[in-house]
């Protein structure tokens, strides 16, 4: 079954990433030349990195559930992502983000398992980025949108992680791989599986005691 | 094709997954069989509702400011971050906005060092030929359109999911007659149609939308003498992807993955009259 799967899709993508060069320059001798060629690879660095911070932040806020520690998980997360900046080789910058502030999300939940134990929800949050509609179907949108954040927001990490990744932000079964540190063949049968259960959790007579 | 196999493959012919040939059996089955017929529609409702309904977090606006201070801070050496329990460094809010206002100073600092960035990565990004160079040149003033268009609430000039009222307003205001589909079938509805600027003449750009994602696909009159190779890159954090059909030059920029731009020209070429 995997092996139906396609490996990749587009053919002849040509790569331009060079910022590898500019991270090396940074063995030059001299204090102020370091600080200058600093401030450049930081500058690289966001001019790749910057781009996704919705993503970033996005998939935090998903797999904590409250703005708070979505915020210090994405600060943290480009911290240690331009750490190791050196290391990004690719051309596409957002599953190799995604995949630093997912594992930093999972070690601020492992570490808050314990400290405590309910989530808050800022319930007065609501959709923001649509184009004009009437109050009527904004009320609308906003109790179905409501409606799914919860049901989304009781699923397992592993199952809210995976929806995430490929219904708002697109990603390929190959980069979900990649992000969620999973075997390729087996994101089809999660992803199956994440549905199922969110299907359920849909249903009127389960959701409605929220 | 069976049942059992085909709803074994369902999720993935649903994510676009599949090759061809699997598409094509599956397509067969599901034509044939109402049971997985009802099955695939019943998916493909989960995941409507969920794209359509699932917020997108957005940053909130002072998430970049405070995230650029504390890169600065890791590169001067300054002790900003305080450790955790598992020893790696959680920035306290209060903290990092109160570097912001001490600070200040940093973001003319950042302005220069983004300026020297932008010659080092324009001087750097050596291209092979002088056709390739060309290529950076472009990439960069279609990511600039694109951005712009999201920046400024200035995503379209006319706002219409209907293409009978895109293009005739796109056709008044440009010597040529670009191609307008709504792709919604797709998963690629049509915003609207803006024009845009690029290598010194006027383009038409359409905005499409993919998820929580936009897509402006700039299209203008193609040279004779250029290649028809499609051609993807991948540029400052953005996917484009360049195709020729026919009369006209297709640039799409976007944030989505390649894959999905891919599918989007798909979408599109689909629309084309077959000649």
């Amino acid at each position: 079954m995997a092996a139906r799967l396609k490996a990749e899709y587009v053919a002849g993508s040509e790569d331009f990433d060079s910022t590898a060069k500019i991270v090396n320059f940074s063995v030059l001798g001299g204090h102020k030349e370091r600080q200058t060629v600093q401030g450049s690879e930081v500058a690289s660095f966001e001019t790749l990195m910057l781009p996704h911070l919705d993503a970033a932040y996005n998939l935090a806020r998903w797999l904590l559930r409250n703005e708070e520690d979505a915020r210090d998980v994405v600060q943290d997360a480009y911290l240690r992502a331009f750490r190791s900046f050196g290391g990004f080789h690719g051309s596409n910058g957002r599953p190799w983000l995604l995949t630093i502030v997912r594992n930093t999300a999972y070690s601020l939940i492992k570490k808050n398992q314990s400290v405590h134990v309910t989530t808050t929800f800022d319930e007065e949050e609501y959709v923001v980025d649509r184009g004009p509609v009437s109050p009527a179907t904004q009320l609308e949108q906003n109790e179905e949108s409501k409606f799914v954040r919860e049901a989304i927001d009781r699923l397992p990490d592993e199952f809210r992680e995976i929806l995430v990744l490929r219904h708002l932000e697109g990603l390929s079964y190959k980069e979900i791989a990649d992000v969620a540190q999973l075997a390729p063949g087996t994101v089809m049968s999660r992803l199956a599986r994440a549905r199922a259960k969110l299907k359920e959790f849909l249903k009127p007579s389960s959701g409605k005691e929220i | 094709m069976n049942c059992e196999e085909a709803i074994g493959l369902l999720n993935g012919y649903l994510d676009g997954e599949l090759d061809a040939i699997a598409n094509q059996e599956i397509e067969r089955h599901l034509h044939d069989c109402r049971k997985c017929a009802e099955i695939y529609a019943s998916e493909q409702n989960l995941i409507r509702t969920v794209e359509r309904s699932a917020r997108y977090y957005r940053a909130p606006a002072d998430l970049r400011q405070a995230v650029q201070s504390s890169l600065r801070a890791e590169v001067s050496g300054q002790p900003l971050a305080t450790i955790s329990g598992d020893g790696h460094p959680i920035l306290s809010d209060r903290k990092s906005r109160r570097d912001a206002i001490f600070a200040p100073q940093w973001s003319w600092l950042a302005l220069a060092a983004a300026i020297i960035a932008a010659t080092i990565i324009a001087v750097n990004f050596v291209p092979r030929s002088q056709s390739s160079r060309a290529d950076q040149y472009l990439a960069t003033e279609l990511i600039a359109g694109h951005v712009r268009s999201l920046m400024a609430s200035h995503l379209t000039d006319v706002a219409s999911s209907d293409q009978h009222t895109v293009k005739p307003w796109l056709d008044t205001k440009l010597n040529f007659a670009p191609a307008v589909f709504d792709l919604t079938n797709d998963g690629f509805p049509l915003i609207g149609g803006r024009l845009d600027y690029i290598e010194n003449r006027p383009v038409a750009a359409l905005v499409y939308q993919r998820r929580k994602h936009f897509i402006n696909l700039f299209i203008w009159p193609a040279e004779s003498v250029m290649t028809t190779a499609d051609k993807t890159m991948s540029h400052q954090g953005y996917q484009l992807m360049h195709w020729i059909d026919g009369d006209f030059n297709y640039w799409a920029v976007s944030d989505v993955s390649d894959g999905d731009l891919q599918l989007f020209k798909e979408a599109f070429e689909k629309q084309l009259p077959r000649r």
